[in-house]
């Protein structure tokens, strides 16, 4: 189920920078407790399959998601973010996620601005009986990210050298 | 627009009247014709008092300093500067019946050269929002108009804008000056100096430049009123509007025309929602 990693992939971003051969990408999940990280279990529960890319992280709601988050997993090891929250009127906190919206749609735009794929940060709606479409999510954002190949942009580590 | 006169008559009475124990105003900088903000407490320094044309910094700065903290303050503001002290009115920053503000409308500021600013140029509030009084004849709102650049930007490709804010975050020197001198970036800790924590952190690399920036932009969504006080204390002269220019684009357009502080008690766009916000880029 690991995602297959064709020869000669290169960076959208970089086109000069090809990933090693043993490249696997690394997506970090930012899930909500109440929806879609229990729809992340659900989907372990039910022996669903879905790519082990993803490194998940748990936070109350998905308006405790600071953008900051995006813009730290991004220059630290990701190459792909997932942010996934409850679906709209289904926020725990009753609005969290509307306000979350909010910050998702214009730091999406502006990570598009200076230069990242769009498809290198995606987010959902997946509730705790959403086991089978989180799986789903999952396998999209890694079989995306795969195309895109490695983030090589602002990299913490290309800097530590 | 000189406004030095009647500026320094203003200050002298509230000083004469007991209604202020500081004035924040602006001076000429003494070697060339530009100025700089100057915090007056002794009423004799108002006659050093200037405004006009060259009076391009923020002073609603000043609230978040030792100056003015806890003191009766009087101050200048210009349709920007109002935007960004009402806000922080919102915010519970400053409390208004410790200000005595002298509104402006204002015809547009000029940089070191002498050429109008591009925020001025494109100023959608350039009478002041708030003010006790008002100097010079208001204009009334403008229309919104997506900044040039931004335009410019969008048409290029994604490795064009890739190498184009590489460049940008590359010569940041992370002196943290942006911040600094933004009025509405008031916290006592700000999240950004995590970072520099560690001592790699901290060095100027564009990845930490990345982080910072964007981090910081991103919390100024929405509140950002374009005064440029950032772009203007920049020792780089890094075109620091672009991200919160693209932010502003943004929430204007999605979110019912929302424009920071323009409104007296309105929050920023992220204190708010709406049922009817974009969602169609959620899976
Ligand atoms: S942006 Fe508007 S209010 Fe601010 S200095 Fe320019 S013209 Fe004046
Ligand atoms: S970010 Fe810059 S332009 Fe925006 S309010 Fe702060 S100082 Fe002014
Ligand atoms: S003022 Fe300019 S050089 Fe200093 S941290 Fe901000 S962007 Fe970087
Ligand atoms: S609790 Fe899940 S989004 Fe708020």
């Amino acid at each position: 189920m690991e995602a297959e990693v064709k020869d000669k992939i290169v960076s959208i971003e970089k086109p000069e920078i090809i990933a090693p051969p043993d490249w696997k990408p690394v997506i970090v999940g930012i899930l909500c407790n109440w929806c879609s990280y229990a729809g992340s279990d659900l989907t372990g529960t039910s022996r669903m399959q879905y790519p082990p890319n993803i490194r998940i992280i748990r936070v109350p709601c998905s308006s405790r998601v600071d953008p900051w988050f995006i813009i730290k997993a991004l220059q630290t090891t990701a190459d792909g973010v997932l942010i996934s929250g409850c679906h709209p009127g289904d926020c725990h906190y009753i609005s969290g996620n509307y306000y979350a919206r909010r910050r998702f749609l214009v730091t999406k735009e502006l990570l598009k601005m200076v230069g990242f794929h769009e498809h290198r940060v995606q987010f959902s709606w997946v509730s705790a009986a959403e086991g089978a479409k989180f799986a789903q999510v999952v396998k999209k954002v890694t079989d995306d990210v795969v195309k895109l190949g490695p983030l090589h942009l602002y990299k913490k580590e290309n800097f530590n050298k | 627009m000189d406004y030095s006169k009647e500026i320094r008559d203003i200050a002298a009475k509230l000083f004469a009247d007991g209604k202020i124990d500081v004035f924040v105003g602006y001076r000429m900088n003494g070697f060339d014709d530009n100025q700089v903000p100057v915090v007056i407490t002794d009423p004799k320094e108002v006659s050093t008092l200037v405004f006009t044309e060259k009076s391009v910094f923020n002073l609603t700065n000043y609230l978040k300093t030792d100056h003015t903290r806890g003191k009766r303050v009087g101050l200048i503001v210009k349709g920007c500067d109002s935007r960004s002290l009402n806000l922080l009115l919102t915010e519970s920053q400053v409390k208004r019946d410790r200000l005595y503000i002298i509104g402006i409308a204002c015809e547009g500021v000029v940089d070191d050269k002498g050429v109008k600013m591009q925020n001025c140029t494109e100023c959608i509030v350039p009478d002041a929002v708030v003010f006790d009084e008002m100097l010079g004849s208001p204009r009334g709102k403008k229309d919104y108009i997506v900044n040039a650049d931004i335009r410019a930007l969008a048409e290029k490709g994604l490795v064009e804008r890739r190498e184009y804010f590489e460049e940008i975050f590359e010569n940041c020197i992370r002196c943290n000056a942006c911040r600094h001198s933004c009025p509405l970036c008031y916290c006592a800790k700000c999240c950004i100096d995590q970072e520099t924590a560690s001592l790699y952190n901290g060095s100027n690399t564009a990845s930490s430049a990345f982080h910072a920036l964007m981090t910081w932009s991103l919390h100024l969504a929405g509140r950002c009123v374009d005064c440029r006080n950032c772009e203007k204390a920049c020792p780089s002269h890094l075109p620091l509007h672009l991200l919160h220019k693209q932010n502003e684009k943004v929430i204007f357009e999605n979110f019912q025309n929302h424009l920071a502080g323009v409104e007296e008690g309105e929050r920023g766009a992220f204190y708010k929602y709406s049922l009817k916000d974009p969602d169609d880029f959620i899976m």
